[in-house]
């Protein structure tokens, strides 16, 4: 019988050998040319380096997976491994990297497993912002945020080899190492946030064994889902730093005598029709994609969370009036309305998230009428009523927070349909001003050259992609730890 | 523990010293980095710009410019032309993205409606640009240059009441593999001739059906006087037959067209033409087009261009504006008062003139219709009059309005009352219900052109070469049946012609003639058209309308050369509209010096 640690690992390092795999032969196809037919040699020597990883992280798989490997017991051969499979971040494969780690480590707390993706956010917003040394020239600011990003990365990577000593360390040290993981998470890290709550719970007597019942602790057993708070993380973080790490003059400012070149090292993605650079463009579009995705749903979770509650507790009449008049905002197909908001008053971002949010209401509102009627019936309820309890507290203090929970993963799936509304209407031009690099407007001017310089296109559709499919990974990962079923 | 210190501590001093590489990377190009700063600019004031989704590229590039000479600029960016209209007449915006064609290829199109006072498009008042173009209307093409060279240093140089940007190329594409290439002509203004296109295989003009594409499936009327737009151009062009046509530079010549040749009078006040005898109406029976054996005569050339002039005679006029300059058309009658008439550039008399090159020399001139007979010696002469002396009322004779359409017909069907016209009861001639598959058809149309439309859908119309037009000439149309697709969106119309749905492609964007030219089966053609892209400013009630010196500042902001970079090389510069007409010497060169000038005269005036 093998240690529920023990098949956690076997099931991290499984998940991660198939994506190693793809991942290298990612790079075998990048580095063909097809017209003629030959290699392209620097892609060919990443995937060779690929190759040689994923043979050895293949071994490890066959190492861990025969029936009498333990995680808690020592294990030369699996050491070593591990040790050789961690380098594989310098060639860009952190897939490797994740599972030397897991493998590496006898114990896997929950604010170890957070740990190594806050530490994998770092190095992705370092290597991606190191990537403006290439350019003309860099930000003002941009060795100050170099360096302050590698001296978090320094003291992410310190907690994440010596976290599991936590609990010897004094109290006052304790204090401020989650002091300064708490505002470490201030340039976009929100996974210190994650990391800093589980250290301080792992720290609290008693805590150590017991079953994990959270959602923060049970989303570290679903690796698609971290993959995607990953991105969704390195987004925001690369959002936040990118306003003083990246140059704005070669996202928006034309330049007519770099006009659509090839990608090359100072323009990663190659530049458009107006000579501007789309990597620098994709990364500034994040920001926009990001904040309107998050406010178009939070904005409808908020309103329509309220109505639906107020409908479904005080039912009758108030019910009525309320959920017809949703019913006739939800007869209004959503994209249309949104069309015709834009149309009416302009394309602006605030008009954008106004009006995809009104088309959302109804559908949050409806939810959470559902959530309110079902908690509304449970005894809790009923025994504050006969205390006394006027509804507002009620409703406040034991319905609503009973009743959050599928909002949430409704929230985090919808955000997905939030960030390809955006940009749909941004191509049909009724989303933000051209000029905005937003990622549908971005694709919107790749799509005019899809013949000729097809790189124009396909990035900024990836990043839209890859955006989308993080939100939905976690969002089916929410989903899940909160389902007693799968449980 | 001490070794895992030991290790750690090495990964970060890797790391740190990573960053110093970093650096020096940065202080080496922090040095030589300010290119794109512009020492001398200042702050300057807020403009709105409004343009329409098509103008995308034009409006970044503008407020690309305008920013990195200090303006503010905000973008009014809207989605249609609609709405994009209601906004200009609303006087939402500084400066307007705007784009003029002049269809009939004479200069006086080019600028009469868009600046003299009160102009159909004008928002402009200014004597002495009224004066100019008024003056110029009465000279011909060897005295005119001065005037308008003086009229386009009024309008741009001193006062700046446009901003231009550039004159485009004018671009079609074509299936070589299927239509002959010497078959397809170019036109700088006119549109698209269908009858001298054929095959490559001749025997397939008589089975095949050749395939022409328009944007619009709307069509506004079929009726040559009630409209004038993009829907129409093509097929009213190709279905009724003019006095004069325009060559492909833009001359005005008789070749194709209703008359043997035409002749301007001593004054420049009265026109000759000789017609041809040998055009026939045609109409549709049982969707084929059948000869009616109606000969397009003086009569109908009198009624169609009383008509064209006559703003009352339809509801909806769309052109009597361009026709305004006719005064009277009539049928010369006697033959000797040709004689004595002197040509307007002296080379001799009408007649000799008229008579030029004709198989059989003018005899008699008739007046019915029935006693034509051009092989006898027995001719029809038209003779216009216009207003004042206005040599460039030909332009106008060749422009789609001034087709001929037939006086019987149009009488048969136009029974309506003007005055109680009601559109919803009523189908005038020409209105697309009445070619339009289902219940309403009821073909009524009379081509005097090399076409006629049988039917139309949303999806395409079909056309049949006119049986009895110019039957034992050249001009005749080669192949005997044409469809025009209607494709609304650029993109699927080249996809279309590379998939060879369709074989002719008219208007190309610039940054598809690539992926034609790499086509083995295709080929572009393209020449400088009369398109020019300007913008105009607000001239009521903003700083921009009080300020010339703020609009010349905002003119010389302009960079031409950057636009056509944008454009991949494929745009002609432009100083005006008259720009592709006439060659004034004028150009436009960005100076940022005079931008800041300018800017500081408009500080100090204010």
């Amino acid at each position: 019988m093998k240690s529920y640690q023990t098949r956690q690992t076997v099931n991290q390092v499984r998940f991660n050998n198939g994506l190693t795999w793809a991942w290298s032969a990612l790079f075998l196809l990048l580095s063909i040319q097809w017209q003629p037919v030959s290699l392209k040699m620097p892609l060919f020597y990443m995937f060779i380096a690929q190759f040689v990883f994923s043979i050895l992280h293949q071994t490890l798989l066959k190492s861990v997976s025969v029936k009498g490997y333990h995680s808690e017991k020592k294990n030369k051969k699996v050491k070593l491994l591990s040790i050789i499979l961690l380098f594989g971040i310098f060639s860009g494969n952190i897939f490797t990297f994740i599972s030397g780690l897991v493998t590496l480590k006898k114990s896997k707390s929950t604010a170890f497993i957070y740990s190594i993706y806050m530490v994998l956010v770092d190095v992705l917003v370092i290597s991606v912002t190191a990537m403006n040394v290439f350019k003309p020239f860099v930000a003002e600011s941009f060795l100050t945020i170099m360096y302050v990003l590698i001296s978090l990365l320094l003291f992410h990577s310190f907690i994440l080899v010596f976290g599991d000593k936590w609990h010897g360390w004094h109290n006052n040290i304790k204090r401020i190492v989650l002091v300064l993981l708490a505002l470490s998470s201030l340039i976009g890290n929100v996974l210190t946030l994650f990391v800093a709550v589980s250290l301080y719970k792992e720290g609290i007597a008693g805590q150590k064994g017991k079953r994990k019942t959270s959602i923060r602790e049970k989303l570290v057993r679903n690796q698609a889902a971290l993959l995607g708070l990953l991105f969704i993380t390195f987004l925001i973080t690369i959002s936040v730093t990118s306003n003083f790490s990246f140059s704005q003059s070669f996202s928006e400012s034309n330049n007519y005598n770099i006009i659509l070149q090839e990608p090359s090292l100072i323009y990663p993605f190659g530049t458009d029709n107006f000579g501007r650079d789309v990597f620098s463009r994709i990364i500034f579009g994040a920001q926009i994609s990001l904040s309107v995705g998050l406010l178009s749903t939070v904005i409808p979770l908020m309103i329509g969370g309220t109505l639906g509650a107020i409908s479904a507790y005080y039912g009758s009449r108030t019910d009525n009036i309320i959920m017809r008049l949703l019913d006739v905002l939800y007869a209004i197909p959503g994209m249309l309305l949104a069309i015709t908001i834009v149309a009416a008053f302009g394309a602006s971002t605030t008009n954008l998230i106004i009006a995809l949010s009104l088309g959302a209401i109804p559908s949050y509102a409806r939810t959470m009428r559902a959530n309110v009627l079902q908690v509304v019936n449970y005894e809790y309820v009923e025994a504050a009523h006969a205390l006394g309890q006027g509804n507002w507290w009620i409703i406040r203090k034991h319905v609503v927070p009973n009743a959050l929970a599928p909002m949430i993963v409704r929230a985090t799936l919808t955000i997905g349909i939030a960030v390809i509304s955006t940009s749909s209407l941004s191509y049909l031009g009724l989303g933000v001003e051209a000029h905005v690099p937003e990622w549908g407007n971005i694709l919107r001017i790749g799509s005019k050259y899809l013949e000729t310089n097809p790189y124009l296109a396909i990035y900024p559709g990836l990043a839209i992609i890859l955006l989308v499919l993080s939100f939905n990974f976690l969002g089916d990962g929410i989903r899940d730890a909160n389902d007693p079923h799968v449980n | 523990m001490n070794k895992k210190i030991l290790s750690f501590i090495m990964a970060s001093s890797a790391l740190v010293l990573g960053a110093c590489s970093v650096q020096t990377e940065d202080e080496v190009n922090d040095s030589g980095t300010d290119t794109n700063q512009n020492v001398e600019t200042t702050e300057k004031v807020s403009l709105e710009i409004l343009g329409m989704g098509s103008n995308e590229t034009d409006m970044n590039i503008v407020r690309d410019q305008l920013i990195k000479h200090g303006f503010d600029v905000e973008l009014n960016t809207q989605p249609d032309y609609a709405s994009y209209n209601s906004q200009k007449e609303a006087g939402n915006y500084d400066l307007v993205m705007n784009s003029w064609t002049t269809v009939t290829g004479n200069p006086d199109y080019a600028v009469r409606s868009l600046f003299i006072t009160d102009g159909d498009y004008s928002t402009i008042s200014n004597d002495e640009v009224d004066r100019l173009i008024n003056e110029a209307a009465l000279e011909t093409p060897d005295n005119y240059v001065d005037t308008y060279t003086e009229l386009e240093d009024t309008l741009v140089t001193e006062n700046a009441y446009i901003v231009p940007l550039y004159n485009s190329l004018k671009a079609q594409a074509f299936n070589n593999n299927l239509l002959d290439s010497e078959s397809i002509r170019l036109s700088k203004s006119r549109a698209f001739a269908w009858e001298p296109v054929s095959f490559v295989d001749e025997a397939m003009n008589e089975t095949e059906t050749v395939m022409y594409t328009q944007t619009i499936s709307d069509l506004t009327s079929l009726d040559p006087i009630k409209a004038n737009d993009g829907s129409i151009n093509q097929l009213n062009t190709n279905m009724y037959v003019r006095l004069v046509n325009l060559s492909d530079d833009d001359q005005v010549v008789s070749d194709g067209s209703l008359s043997y040749n035409y002749a301007i009078a001593e004054g420049n006040e009265e026109y000759y033409f000789v017609l041809r005898d040998d055009i026939n109406f045609a109409k549709v029976e049982n969707d084929e087009a059948v000869d009616t054996g109606e000969m397009v005569s003086g009569q109908d050339v009198i009624y169609s261009l009383n008509r064209a002039k006559n703003p009352d005679s339809v509801p909806d006029h769309r052109t009597f504006s361009l026709h305004e300059h006719i005064d009277e058309v009539s049928l010369v009658e006697d033959l000797s008062e040709l004689e004595d008439i002197n040509l307007s550039d002296g080379s001799g008399n009408m007649l000799d003139a008229l008579g030029k090159d004709l198989d059989s020399p003018i005899e008699t001139l008739v007046e019915e219709a029935d006693d034509v007979d051009n092989a006898a010696g027995d001719y029809q002469v038209v003779k216009l009059t216009t207003t004042e002396p206005f040599p460039q009322v030909l332009n106008y004779l060749g422009h789609q309005s001034a087709g001929i359409v037939s006086q019987k017909q149009l009488e048969a069907v136009n029974t309506y009352d003007i005055d109680s016209f009601d559109l919803n009861e009523d189908v005038p001639y020409g209105d697309q219900r009445a070619v339009t598959e289902g219940d309403s058809y009821d073909n009524h149309l009379y081509a005097s052109g090399p076409y006629i439309m049988l039917k139309k859908n949303d999806y395409e119309a079909t056309f049949q070469r006119n049986p009895g037009y110019m039957t034992n000439s050249d001009h005749s149309a080669n192949i005997k049946n044409a469809s025009v697709r209607f494709i609304s969106d650029e993109d699927s119309a080249l996809s279309a012609l590379r998939a060879e749905e369709i074989h002719f492609l008219y208007g190309l964007n610039e940054t598809k003639y690539d992926i034609v030219e790499e086509e083995d089966n295709l080929e572009l053609q393209s020449m400088p058209s009369n398109g020019v892209s300007y913008m105009g400013f607000n001239m009521d009630d903003r700083e921009v309308s009080e300020s010339k010196d703020l609009r010349k500042s905002i003119l010389y902001a302009i960079s031409q050369e950057e636009i056509n970079s944008a454009y991949e090389g494929n745009k002609l510069k432009a100083y005006s509209t008259l720009s592709p007409l006439i060659d004034t010497g004028n150009e436009l060169t960005a100076d940022p010096q005079k931008v800041e000038d300018f800017y500081e005269a408009y500080l100090e005036n204010q």
